[in-house]
Protein backbone atom coordinates (compact mmCIF):
# COMPACT_ATOMS: atom_id res chain seq x y z
CA UNK A 1 0.00 0.00 0.00
CA UNK A 2 1.75 3.47 -1.15
CA UNK A 3 0.41 4.89 2.25
CA UNK A 4 1.38 2.13 4.82
CA UNK A 5 4.71 2.98 6.60
CA UNK A 6 7.54 -0.01 5.80
CA UNK A 7 7.00 -2.56 8.05
CA UNK A 8 10.19 -4.51 7.49
CA UNK A 9 13.17 -5.53 10.27
CA UNK A 10 11.09 -3.50 13.22
CA UNK A 11 8.10 -5.78 12.83
CA UNK A 12 7.46 -6.74 16.03
CA UNK A 13 8.17 -3.62 17.74
CA UNK A 14 5.99 -1.61 15.34
CA UNK A 15 3.47 -4.16 15.93
CA UNK A 16 3.51 -3.48 19.84
CA UNK A 17 2.62 0.39 18.93
CA UNK A 18 0.74 -0.41 16.82
CA UNK A 19 -1.77 -2.24 19.23
CA UNK A 20 -1.62 0.29 22.01
CA UNK A 21 -2.73 2.77 20.05
CA UNK A 22 -5.86 0.72 18.06
CA UNK A 23 -6.16 0.29 21.98
CA UNK A 24 -6.54 3.59 22.80
CA UNK A 25 -8.68 4.53 20.02
CA UNK A 26 -11.19 1.96 20.99
CA UNK A 27 -11.21 2.86 24.78
CA UNK A 28 -11.41 6.54 23.72
CA UNK A 29 -14.75 5.31 22.06
CA UNK A 30 -15.77 3.52 24.84
CA UNK A 31 -15.53 6.64 27.24
CA UNK A 32 -17.53 8.74 24.56
CA UNK A 33 -20.18 5.55 24.09
CA UNK A 34 -20.64 4.94 28.05
CA UNK A 35 -19.76 8.92 29.19
CA UNK A 36 -20.43 11.21 26.48
CA UNK A 37 -17.06 12.24 27.35
CA UNK A 38 -16.63 15.17 25.20
CA UNK A 39 -12.74 15.46 25.73
CA UNK A 40 -12.28 11.76 24.24
CA UNK A 41 -14.69 12.68 21.36
CA UNK A 42 -12.40 15.50 20.45
CA UNK A 43 -8.98 13.17 20.15
CA UNK A 44 -10.80 10.84 18.25
CA UNK A 45 -12.34 13.89 15.86
CA UNK A 46 -8.54 15.26 15.60
CA UNK A 47 -7.56 11.61 14.82
CA UNK A 48 -9.84 10.64 12.14
CA UNK A 49 -11.08 13.64 10.94
CA UNK A 50 -7.86 13.71 8.81
CA UNK A 51 -7.66 10.22 7.45
CA UNK A 52 -11.55 10.15 6.64
CA UNK A 53 -10.31 13.06 4.27
CA UNK A 54 -7.34 11.42 3.15
CA UNK A 55 -9.29 8.61 2.36
CA UNK A 56 -11.98 10.78 0.57
CA UNK A 57 -9.31 12.48 -1.47
CA UNK A 58 -7.62 9.69 -2.79
CA UNK A 59 -11.13 8.89 -4.90
CA UNK A 60 -10.47 11.54 -6.99
CA UNK A 61 -12.86 13.53 -9.40
CA UNK A 62 -15.85 15.56 -8.13
CA UNK A 63 -16.59 14.00 -4.81
CA UNK A 64 -13.22 15.35 -3.61
CA UNK A 65 -13.75 18.80 -3.33
CA UNK A 66 -12.76 20.07 0.18
CA UNK A 67 -16.33 20.89 1.00
CA UNK A 68 -17.67 18.18 0.58
CA UNK A 69 -14.94 16.34 2.34
CA UNK A 70 -15.51 18.48 5.46
CA UNK A 71 -18.90 18.19 4.74
CA UNK A 72 -18.19 13.87 4.99
CA UNK A 73 -16.15 14.28 7.82
CA UNK A 74 -19.08 15.79 9.49
CA UNK A 75 -21.64 13.49 9.10
CA UNK A 76 -19.27 9.94 10.35
CA UNK A 77 -18.21 11.35 12.85
CA UNK A 78 -21.96 12.90 13.79
CA UNK A 79 -22.75 9.27 13.98
CA UNK A 80 -19.69 7.98 15.85
CA UNK A 81 -21.07 9.82 18.52
CA UNK A 82 -24.45 8.68 18.20
CA UNK A 83 -23.68 4.99 17.56
CA UNK A 84 -20.96 5.10 20.18
CA UNK A 85 -22.79 3.19 22.85
CA UNK A 86 -23.19 0.34 20.54
CA UNK A 87 -19.41 0.20 19.75
CA UNK A 88 -17.70 -3.63 21.70
CA UNK A 89 -14.41 -3.23 21.30
CA UNK A 90 -14.00 -6.72 21.73
CA UNK A 91 -15.72 -7.13 18.20
CA UNK A 92 -14.21 -4.67 16.30
CA UNK A 93 -11.07 -2.49 16.07
CA UNK A 94 -11.95 1.20 16.11
CA UNK A 95 -10.71 2.32 12.55
CA UNK A 96 -12.98 -1.24 11.42
CA UNK A 97 -15.88 0.80 12.99
CA UNK A 98 -15.24 3.75 11.78
CA UNK A 99 -15.02 2.59 8.05
CA UNK A 100 -18.28 0.73 8.48
CA UNK A 101 -19.84 4.08 9.58
CA UNK A 102 -18.09 5.89 7.07
CA UNK A 103 -19.24 3.58 3.94
CA UNK A 104 -22.73 3.92 5.08
CA UNK A 105 -22.89 7.48 4.99
CA UNK A 106 -20.99 7.58 1.50
CA UNK A 107 -24.01 4.45 0.39
CA UNK A 108 -26.41 6.86 1.90
CA UNK A 109 -25.43 10.18 -0.08
CA UNK A 110 -25.40 8.09 -3.56
CA UNK A 111 -28.43 6.75 -2.47
CA UNK A 112 -29.83 10.61 -1.73
CA UNK A 113 -29.16 12.20 -5.01
CA UNK A 114 -30.24 9.77 -7.17
CA UNK A 115 -33.73 8.95 -5.43
CA UNK A 116 -36.37 8.40 -7.65
CA UNK A 117 -39.74 9.09 -6.91
CA UNK A 118 -41.15 5.46 -7.05
CA UNK A 119 -38.36 4.02 -4.24
CA UNK A 120 -39.02 1.83 -1.41
CA UNK A 121 -38.40 3.50 1.45
CA UNK A 122 -38.85 0.77 4.06
CA UNK A 123 -35.36 0.00 4.26
CA UNK A 124 -32.40 2.20 5.04
CA UNK A 125 -29.09 1.74 4.38
CA UNK A 126 -28.52 0.07 8.55
CA UNK A 127 -30.82 -2.29 7.31
CA UNK A 128 -28.95 -3.97 4.29
CA UNK A 129 -25.21 -3.15 5.79
CA UNK A 130 -26.32 -4.13 9.09
CA UNK A 131 -23.10 -4.22 12.21
CA UNK A 132 -25.43 -5.41 14.60
CA UNK A 133 -25.07 -8.91 13.18
CA UNK A 134 -22.44 -9.71 16.15
CA UNK A 135 -24.47 -11.48 18.36
CA UNK A 136 -24.15 -14.33 16.35
CA UNK A 137 -22.20 -16.88 18.05
CA UNK A 138 -18.77 -16.68 16.12
CA UNK A 139 -15.50 -17.69 17.21
CA UNK A 140 -12.77 -15.27 16.53
CA UNK A 141 -9.42 -14.50 17.02
CA UNK A 142 -8.83 -11.90 19.15
CA UNK A 143 -9.73 -8.17 17.24
CA UNK A 144 -6.47 -6.65 17.56
CA UNK A 145 -4.22 -9.47 16.62
CA UNK A 146 -6.44 -9.97 13.66
CA UNK A 147 -6.29 -5.67 12.54
CA UNK A 148 -2.12 -6.27 12.72
CA UNK A 149 -2.62 -9.45 10.22
CA UNK A 150 -4.99 -8.00 7.98
CA UNK A 151 -2.57 -4.95 7.55
CA UNK A 152 0.19 -7.00 7.90
CA UNK A 153 -1.40 -9.29 4.68
CA UNK A 154 -2.17 -5.85 2.89
CA UNK A 155 1.37 -4.54 2.67
CA UNK A 156 2.49 -8.33 1.92
CA UNK A 157 0.47 -8.30 -1.43
CA UNK A 158 1.57 -7.70 -5.06
CA UNK A 159 0.81 -4.55 -6.53
CA UNK A 160 -1.29 -5.52 -8.81
CA UNK A 161 -3.23 -7.20 -6.35
CA UNK A 162 -3.40 -4.22 -3.89
CA UNK A 163 -4.26 -1.78 -6.25
CA UNK A 164 -7.29 -3.77 -7.24
CA UNK A 165 -8.25 -4.01 -3.59
CA UNK A 166 -7.91 -0.20 -2.80
CA UNK A 167 -9.70 1.00 -5.95
CA UNK A 168 -12.93 -1.07 -4.69
CA UNK A 169 -12.84 0.63 -1.00
CA UNK A 170 -11.21 3.70 -1.60
CA UNK A 171 -13.13 5.00 -4.78
CA UNK A 172 -15.68 2.29 -4.04
CA UNK A 173 -15.52 1.17 -7.42
CA UNK A 174 -17.10 -2.56 -8.43
CA UNK A 175 -14.94 -5.10 -9.69
CA UNK A 176 -16.86 -4.18 -13.61
CA UNK A 177 -16.03 -0.07 -12.85
CA UNK A 178 -12.12 -1.35 -12.41
CA UNK A 179 -11.94 -3.89 -15.45
CA UNK A 180 -13.25 -0.58 -17.47
CA UNK A 181 -11.29 1.94 -15.75
CA UNK A 182 -7.72 -0.29 -15.92
CA UNK A 183 -8.78 -1.62 -19.38
CA UNK A 184 -8.86 -5.77 -17.84
CA UNK A 185 -10.80 -8.31 -18.54
CA UNK A 186 -13.25 -8.35 -15.58
CA UNK A 187 -11.95 -12.01 -15.11
CA UNK A 188 -8.93 -10.85 -14.29
CA UNK A 189 -9.62 -8.08 -11.94
CA UNK A 190 -11.74 -11.05 -9.92
CA UNK A 191 -9.04 -12.99 -9.68
CA UNK A 192 -6.45 -10.53 -8.05
CA UNK A 193 -9.44 -9.77 -5.43
CA UNK A 194 -9.98 -13.58 -5.04
CA UNK A 195 -6.20 -14.18 -5.27
CA UNK A 196 -5.21 -11.37 -2.24
CA UNK A 197 -8.04 -12.37 -0.08
CA UNK A 198 -6.96 -15.99 0.09
CA UNK A 199 -3.42 -14.18 0.87
CA UNK A 200 -5.13 -11.94 3.59
CA UNK A 201 -7.51 -15.47 4.78
CA UNK A 202 -3.90 -17.16 5.02
CA UNK A 203 -1.46 -14.41 7.13
CA UNK A 204 -4.75 -14.26 9.72
CA UNK A 205 -5.21 -17.87 10.07
CA UNK A 206 -1.14 -18.59 10.69
CA UNK B 1 -27.57 -26.37 6.50
CA UNK B 2 -26.48 -23.81 3.97
CA UNK B 3 -24.40 -24.94 0.96
CA UNK B 4 -24.44 -22.02 -1.27
CA UNK B 5 -23.14 -18.32 -0.20
CA UNK B 6 -22.26 -16.09 -2.34
CA UNK B 7 -18.55 -15.33 -3.69
CA UNK B 8 -15.78 -13.54 -1.83
CA UNK B 9 -15.98 -10.77 -4.99
CA UNK B 10 -20.05 -10.47 -4.62
CA UNK B 11 -18.82 -10.28 -0.35
CA UNK B 12 -15.71 -7.98 -1.25
CA UNK B 13 -18.22 -5.38 -3.38
CA UNK B 14 -20.77 -5.49 -0.75
CA UNK B 15 -18.36 -4.51 2.16
CA UNK B 16 -16.42 -1.98 0.53
CA UNK B 17 -19.93 -0.26 -0.47
CA UNK B 18 -19.70 -0.80 -4.48
CA UNK B 19 -22.34 -3.31 -4.53
CA UNK B 20 -26.01 -1.88 -5.94
CA UNK B 21 -28.85 -1.51 -3.83
CA UNK B 22 -30.59 -4.50 -4.59
CA UNK B 23 -27.88 -7.11 -4.67
CA UNK B 24 -26.98 -5.85 -1.44
CA UNK B 25 -29.92 -6.52 0.09
CA UNK B 26 -29.43 -10.27 -0.93
CA UNK B 27 -26.40 -10.84 0.08
CA UNK B 28 -27.35 -8.69 3.43
CA UNK B 29 -30.32 -11.54 3.92
CA UNK B 30 -27.67 -14.41 3.56
CA UNK B 31 -25.10 -12.74 5.83
CA UNK B 32 -28.04 -12.34 8.81
CA UNK B 33 -28.21 -16.44 8.44
CA UNK B 34 -24.93 -17.27 7.42
CA UNK B 35 -22.28 -17.44 10.45
CA UNK B 36 -18.98 -18.12 8.04
CA UNK B 37 -19.79 -15.32 5.69
CA UNK B 38 -20.81 -12.84 8.48
CA UNK B 39 -17.36 -14.21 9.47
CA UNK B 40 -15.73 -13.44 6.33
CA UNK B 41 -17.89 -9.72 6.15
CA UNK B 42 -15.61 -9.04 9.51
CA UNK B 43 -12.20 -9.93 7.23
CA UNK B 44 -13.38 -7.66 4.48
CA UNK B 45 -14.56 -4.70 7.06
CA UNK B 46 -11.55 -4.82 8.70
CA UNK B 47 -9.75 -4.68 5.21
CA UNK B 48 -11.41 -1.41 4.82
CA UNK B 49 -10.92 -0.59 8.54
CA UNK B 50 -7.07 -0.52 7.34
CA UNK B 51 -7.00 1.22 4.39
CA UNK B 52 -8.50 4.03 6.39
CA UNK B 53 -5.80 3.58 9.31
CA UNK B 54 -3.29 3.79 6.90
CA UNK B 55 -4.53 7.11 4.64
CA UNK B 56 -2.55 9.87 4.07
CA UNK B 57 -3.87 12.54 6.67
CA UNK B 58 -5.35 15.80 5.19
CA UNK B 59 -6.18 18.45 7.23
CA UNK B 60 -9.28 20.75 6.44
CA UNK B 61 -8.74 22.52 3.65
CA UNK B 62 -11.81 24.62 4.17
CA UNK B 63 -11.34 26.30 7.69
CA UNK B 64 -9.30 25.71 10.55
CA UNK B 65 -9.53 21.75 12.26
CA UNK B 66 -11.30 23.50 15.81
CA UNK B 67 -14.06 25.63 13.76
CA UNK B 68 -15.10 21.54 11.73
CA UNK B 69 -15.22 20.44 15.06
CA UNK B 70 -17.02 22.96 16.91
CA UNK B 71 -20.12 23.12 13.71
CA UNK B 72 -20.43 19.40 14.63
CA UNK B 73 -20.37 20.13 18.34
CA UNK B 74 -23.26 22.40 17.86
CA UNK B 75 -25.06 19.61 15.73
CA UNK B 76 -24.88 17.28 18.26
CA UNK B 77 -25.85 19.80 20.88
CA UNK B 78 -28.81 21.36 18.78
CA UNK B 79 -30.07 17.12 18.78
CA UNK B 80 -31.89 16.04 21.24
CA UNK B 81 -29.89 13.00 23.39
CA UNK B 82 -31.03 9.59 21.65
CA UNK B 83 -28.19 7.87 22.30
CA UNK B 84 -28.48 4.67 19.63
CA UNK B 85 -29.06 2.22 22.31
CA UNK B 86 -31.92 0.51 20.76
CA UNK B 87 -31.78 -3.43 21.06
CA UNK B 88 -31.25 -3.70 17.15
CA UNK B 89 -34.56 -6.05 16.85
CA UNK B 90 -36.39 -3.87 18.60
CA UNK B 91 -38.15 -1.89 16.21
CA UNK B 92 -38.16 -4.71 13.53
CA UNK B 93 -40.82 -7.06 12.78
CA UNK B 94 -42.89 -5.85 16.04
CA UNK B 95 -45.89 -6.04 13.81
CA UNK B 96 -46.86 -10.29 13.51
CA UNK B 97 -46.76 -11.71 10.45
CA UNK B 98 -49.36 -14.07 10.69
CA UNK B 99 -48.27 -16.38 7.75
CA UNK B 100 -45.88 -19.08 8.77
CA UNK B 101 -43.76 -19.02 5.69
CA UNK B 102 -42.54 -15.62 6.86
CA UNK B 103 -41.79 -16.95 10.37
CA UNK B 104 -38.29 -17.19 9.65
CA UNK B 105 -37.03 -15.06 7.51
CA UNK B 106 -33.84 -13.15 8.46
CA UNK B 107 -34.58 -9.73 9.82
CA UNK B 108 -33.73 -7.30 6.60
CA UNK B 109 -36.31 -9.18 5.56
CA UNK B 110 -38.52 -9.06 8.41
CA UNK B 111 -38.29 -5.31 8.36
CA UNK B 112 -39.10 -5.48 4.45
CA UNK B 113 -42.43 -7.15 5.62
CA UNK B 114 -43.55 -5.16 8.65
CA UNK B 115 -43.54 -1.93 5.75
CA UNK B 116 -44.93 -3.73 3.50
CA UNK B 117 -47.93 -5.76 5.46
CA UNK B 118 -49.76 -5.97 2.06
CA UNK B 119 -47.62 -8.06 -0.44
CA UNK B 120 -49.30 -7.90 -4.27
CA UNK B 121 -49.18 -11.38 -4.87
CA UNK B 122 -49.94 -11.79 -8.88
CA UNK B 123 -50.06 -15.59 -10.56
CA UNK B 124 -47.44 -16.05 -12.64
CA UNK B 125 -48.16 -19.77 -13.95
CA UNK B 126 -49.74 -22.43 -12.16
CA UNK B 127 -47.70 -22.92 -8.94
CA UNK B 128 -45.69 -19.67 -8.90
CA UNK B 129 -46.76 -16.17 -7.74
CA UNK B 130 -44.54 -13.19 -7.37
CA UNK B 131 -44.76 -9.85 -5.38
CA UNK B 132 -42.76 -7.38 -6.48
CA UNK B 133 -40.84 -4.41 -5.01
CA UNK B 134 -40.48 -0.91 -5.78
CA UNK B 135 -36.81 -0.50 -5.59
CA UNK B 136 -36.61 2.45 -7.50
CA UNK B 137 -33.90 0.96 -9.86
CA UNK B 138 -34.68 0.62 -13.34
CA UNK B 139 -32.10 -2.30 -14.48
CA UNK B 140 -33.05 -4.38 -11.75
CA UNK B 141 -36.02 -6.28 -10.27
CA UNK B 142 -36.52 -7.17 -6.73
CA UNK B 143 -39.18 -9.80 -6.02
CA UNK B 144 -40.76 -13.23 -3.26
CA UNK B 145 -42.14 -16.01 -5.16
CA UNK B 146 -44.20 -18.36 -3.93
CA UNK B 147 -43.73 -21.97 -5.33
CA UNK B 148 -46.51 -24.16 -4.35
CA UNK B 149 -45.43 -27.62 -2.94
CA UNK B 150 -44.16 -29.72 -5.92
CA UNK B 151 -44.77 -27.15 -8.68
CA UNK B 152 -42.27 -27.00 -11.04
CA UNK B 153 -41.44 -23.19 -12.00
CA UNK B 154 -41.58 -22.68 -16.12
CA UNK B 155 -37.99 -23.53 -17.73
CA UNK B 156 -36.58 -20.14 -18.39
CA UNK B 157 -32.95 -19.09 -18.96
CA UNK B 158 -31.93 -15.87 -17.60
CA UNK B 159 -30.70 -12.49 -20.41
CA UNK B 160 -29.20 -11.22 -17.21
CA UNK B 161 -27.97 -12.33 -13.50
CA UNK B 162 -30.49 -13.58 -11.53
CA UNK B 163 -29.71 -13.97 -7.98
CA UNK B 164 -31.84 -15.83 -5.84
CA UNK B 165 -32.30 -17.00 -1.99
CA UNK B 166 -34.04 -19.03 -0.59
CA UNK B 167 -36.20 -18.01 2.68
CA UNK B 168 -38.32 -21.08 3.22
CA UNK B 169 -39.03 -24.58 2.07
CA UNK B 170 -36.83 -26.00 -0.68
CA UNK B 171 -36.69 -26.18 -4.26
CA UNK B 172 -34.20 -28.38 -6.40
CA UNK B 173 -33.37 -28.25 -10.04
CA UNK B 174 -30.92 -30.06 -12.35
CA UNK B 175 -27.94 -28.93 -9.67
CA UNK B 176 -29.07 -30.11 -6.69
CA UNK B 177 -31.27 -28.96 -3.71
CA UNK B 178 -31.66 -25.56 -2.23
CA UNK B 179 -32.90 -24.77 1.36
CA UNK B 180 -33.03 -21.89 3.40
CA UNK B 181 -30.47 -19.38 3.61
CA UNK B 182 -28.89 -20.74 0.43
CA UNK B 183 -28.01 -18.06 -2.31
CA UNK B 184 -27.57 -18.95 -5.97
CA UNK B 185 -26.65 -16.69 -8.77
CA UNK B 186 -27.54 -17.71 -12.29
CA UNK B 187 -25.42 -15.92 -15.00
CA UNK B 188 -26.87 -14.86 -18.49
CA UNK B 189 -27.52 -18.05 -20.78
CA UNK B 190 -28.18 -20.76 -18.30
CA UNK B 191 -31.37 -22.42 -18.15
CA UNK B 192 -32.80 -24.27 -15.33
CA UNK B 193 -36.20 -25.59 -14.36
CA UNK B 194 -36.87 -25.34 -10.76
CA UNK B 195 -39.62 -27.88 -8.93
CA UNK B 196 -40.54 -27.14 -5.31
CA UNK B 197 -40.10 -29.78 -2.62
CA UNK B 198 -43.60 -32.01 -1.75
CA UNK B 199 -44.12 -31.14 1.55
CA UNK B 200 -43.97 -27.30 1.47
CA UNK B 201 -44.55 -24.46 -0.11
CA UNK B 202 -41.21 -22.09 -1.01
CA UNK B 203 -40.65 -19.02 -0.30
CA UNK B 204 -37.77 -17.07 -2.24
CA UNK B 205 -36.37 -13.14 -2.13
CA UNK B 206 -34.73 -12.44 -6.27
CA UNK B 207 -33.12 -9.93 -8.27
CA UNK B 208 -33.25 -10.06 -12.05
CA UNK B 209 -30.85 -7.97 -14.05
CA UNK B 210 -33.15 -8.15 -17.49
CA UNK B 211 -36.07 -9.90 -19.31
CA UNK B 212 -36.22 -13.38 -18.51
CA UNK B 213 -36.98 -15.47 -21.59
CA UNK B 214 -38.63 -18.51 -21.13
CA UNK B 215 -37.74 -21.71 -23.58
CA UNK B 216 -39.71 -24.61 -24.75
CA UNK B 217 -42.91 -24.64 -25.74
CA UNK B 218 -44.76 -23.78 -22.12
CA UNK B 219 -42.16 -20.66 -22.95
CA UNK B 220 -44.37 -19.80 -25.50
CA UNK B 221 -47.79 -19.93 -23.51
CA UNK B 222 -46.38 -18.46 -20.27
CA UNK B 223 -43.93 -15.90 -21.43
CA UNK B 224 -46.36 -12.91 -21.71
CA UNK B 225 -46.72 -13.48 -17.88
CA UNK B 226 -43.28 -13.86 -16.96
CA UNK B 227 -41.93 -10.52 -19.21
CA UNK B 228 -40.29 -9.00 -16.66
CA UNK B 229 -40.56 -5.29 -16.99
CA UNK B 230 -39.03 -2.83 -14.50
CA UNK B 231 -41.43 -0.75 -12.07
ZN1 LIG C 1 -22.71 -17.89 3.45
Amino acid sequence: MAATKPNQGGASSVQVTDQKRDDEWSGLLVRVGRDRDRQAFERLFGHFAPLIRGFQFSRGGQSSAPEAADELVQEVMFRVWTKAPTYRPEKAAASTWVFTIMRNCRIDALRKSSRQPATDESLNVEDIWDDSQDEQPLVFLQQTRNQHAIAAGLESLPPEQSHVIEKAYVEGKSHSEISEELGLPLGTVKSRVRLALKKLQSTISR
Amino acid sequence: MIHHHPDNNLLLEYASGSLNWAHSLVVAAHIQLCPQCAAQLKLLNGVGGNLLASATPTPSLVCEEGDVFSKLMQRIDQQPETADTRCPDSDRGTRPVRDPIFASVPPVVRKLLADNPVLQWRRLSKGLKEARLKTGQSEREVSFHRIAPGSKVAEHDHRGREITMVLYGSFSDADGVYTPGDFLVREPGEVHRPTATQDQECLCLSVVEAPVALTGLIGKIVNPFLSIKPQ
